[in-house]
């Protein structure tokens, strides 16, 4: 898998507080998350990726250029929608997109053009005369990604896109945002602090948590992370758990279902015998699967547990 | 058969040449001229600019019609035509206002609504997002302190009014460009300067026209009750315009060296554009 951002050992910091505290992450092609709780270090990841700041330690290559040293370069290639509005109400949506290509680099002739195109592929091409104000929060964030578009970059910047919008106009967001990688073959890191936006778009997602990176990879072999087995019955779900917890095996209950720790092959030998010998049915034994809530939270509970270390605190302490 | 065909060019990939940063400044400092003039804009954005614009020609055109029409030996003879540096007195007022107007709607939208972050997420960098500022503010204020000047040379020179020979013509051009340029330089700075320390458009605008008043009245009010002249180097509604006189040779009204005229007014202008620089350089672009 190719890089377009490599951060190693990034520390930011804005004044007393340390907004990054050694980050070190790999961003690939594709659609990738970037999950935090608010306060996370997300943005600021996003405004040393843009060259916006200069990392206090640690280096970063965007698209194979430093930010911090080759910032006109390397912003020219990437399309930013900010999270919040950011759009000259006054301004015609079509004026608005034509003028940030030319700010990207187009010549005159061709941002004339791709503005146009850009504002017909967010489903805008019928307002693109419309002045920005005059406007629905999701139509102005689908102005805002068609500016972001227009001039054509690697890759796509997005940061909380969805922020205001209803259901169905989120939906159409993250449709939009599937169909900018997979059709157009434009990379996106989408900034978010909801963990269903990113499991539903992304392809890989890098999860933050106080400034530091805590989970990172496909979602595929984020979810593999998850043990044991889910077991469906059709009754009795309590006294089939009972004789489980008597062969050492963690079991929680709920309703007709049970989650069954341990591994697989071996919880599914204990789960058969205590089904059999109890005469419980089985409706379903299926290996156990993490969702990226699981993994999340899994990742949010570790770094509470490292930051109560007293070495750890004293260090961080010390740093602040 | 015809030969029409259906079109569908869609969006699509563009490897064609990029421009850099010199085409985004050209670009930010073109569409921001067209915004300070309300060009593209409602009806109401384009009233008071090009009301501005309007005023400071209307004695340019009224005296050029007046040399046009009149004998000669009456225009001499009344005195009736201004010398080319003191058309100043009759638009300062209107100058006035179109930098206060100019400045802050060039200026303050961008960080009220946001669009600064935009920016800076392009090829522009603060200082470069600035020089495209101050590139738009220039030519458009130049439109009030270099035009009308202009258009009283012109007409002069049509209706037999104006210099004799390509010599004394050609001086009198390069003065008038000089002076609009020391005009819309000093106070291109000034309102600059005083829009980045707000947001809020009408507040920028009062500020500007508070500073040339204030400037004005607090530096004349001391050097009437008998301080030195030189105060009058702080009245920044006067230094540009007391500078243009000394470009025809003119005495003017401050009995100051033409030197400490320049050093003020380079002084004026490269202060406010620090601040404005400063102010910039310290704001904290996240989002």
């Amino acid at each position: 898998m190719s890089a377009v951002v490599r951060a190693s050992g990034l520390v930011k910091r804005w004044g007393d507080t340390t907004a990054l505290a050694g980050v070190s992450v790999e961003v690939g092609t594709g659609v990738t998350g970037l999950l935090g709780a608010n306060g996370a270090g997300k943005t600021t990841l996003l405004g040393l990726v843009l060259g916006l700041h200069r990392p206090d330690e640690g280096s970063i290559e965007v698209l194979g250029l430093d930010p911090a040293t080759a910032g006109p370069q390397v912003r020219e290639r990437l399309g930013y929608v900010p999270e919040h509005e950011a759009l000259t109400p006054d301004v015609r949506a079509f004026d608005l997109v034509r003028h940030l290509a030319e700010v990207h680099g187009l010549p005159s002739r061709e941002a004339t053009g791709r503005a146009s195109d850009a504002l017909w592929l967010v489903g805008l091409g019928e307002e693109r005369q419309r002045p920005v104000g005059t406007m629905s929060t999701g139509q102005r964030q689908r102005v805002k990604l068609a500016a972001a578009l227009a001039h054509d970059p690697a890759l796509l910047l997005l940061d909380e896109p969805t922020n205001g919008l209803d259901p169905v106009q989120r939906d159409e967001m993250l449709g939009l945002v599937r169909r900018v990688s997979a059709e157009l073959g434009i990379d996106v890191v989408l900034s978010s602090h909801l963990l269903e936006e990113v499991e539903r778009t992304c392809d890989a997602t890098v999860i933050l948590a106080e400034g530091r990176v805590v989970a990172s990879g496909s979602l595929a072999a984020l979810r593999a992370g998850g043990t044991g087995l889910v077991v469906e019955v059709d009754g009795r779900a309590e006294l089939l758990a009972t004789h489980l917890r008597r062969t050492d095996l963690g079991v929680e209950v709920d309703g007709l279902r049970l989650v069954v720790e341990g591994p697989p092959e071996a919880g599914a030998d204990a789960v058969r015998d205590a089904a059999a010998a109890h005469r419980v049915g089985l409706r379903r034994v299926q290996a156990r699967t993490a969702t990226l809530e699981d993994v999340f939270l899994a990742a949010e509970r570790s770094c509470v547990a490292e930051s109560h270390l007293p070495g750890l605190t004293d260090a961080r302490t010390e740093e602040r | 058969m015809s030969d029409a065909r259906i079109l569908d060019r869609g969006y699509r990939r563009y490897d064609g040449p990029r421009l850099g940063v010199a085409g985004a400044v050209r670009s930010l400092a073109w569409h921001s001229a067209l915004r300070a003039l309300g060009l593209r804009r409602s009806v109401w954005a384009k009233l008071l600019p090009l009301a501005a614009v309007g005023i400071a020609y209307v004695p340019a055109t009224v005296f050029v019609g007046v040399a046009a029409l009149l004998p000669e030996q009456l225009v001499d003879a009344t005195g009736l035509l201004p010398g080319y540096a003191d058309y100043y007195g009759f638009i300062s007022a209107a100058i006035v206002l179109f930098v206060a107007l100019v400045g802050p709607e060039v200026l303050c939208p961008d960080r009220r609504h946001r669009m600064l972050g935009l920016y800076l997420a392009s090829p522009l960098s603060r200082d470069s997002y600035l020089v495209a500022k101050v590139l738009a503010v220039v030519p458009v204020l130049a439109l009030v302190t270099l035009g009308p000047p202009l258009l009283l040379l012109v007409g002069f020179t049509f209706a037999d009014a104006g210099p004799d020979g390509a010599g004394e013509l050609l001086g009198i051009l390069a003065r008038i460009v000089a002076g609009g340029v020391v005009v819309a330089a000093a106070y291109t700075a000034v309102s600059l300067a005083a829009s980045s320390l707000t947001d809020r458009r009408a507040v920028a605008s009062a500020g500007i026209i508070l500073v040339l008043l204030v400037s004005g009245v607090a530096t004349g009010a001391l050097v009437a009750s008998g301080a030195d002249e030189r105060l009058l180097l702080l009245n920044l509604s006067v230094v540009p315009f007391e500078l243009v006189q000394r470009l025809y040779g003119e005495a003017g009204q401050v009995e100051v060296s033409t030197l400490a005229l320049v050093a003020a007014n380079l002084a004026w202008t490269l202060a406010a554009a620090a601040l404005l620089r400063a102010r910039y350089h310290r704001l904290r672009i996240t989002r």
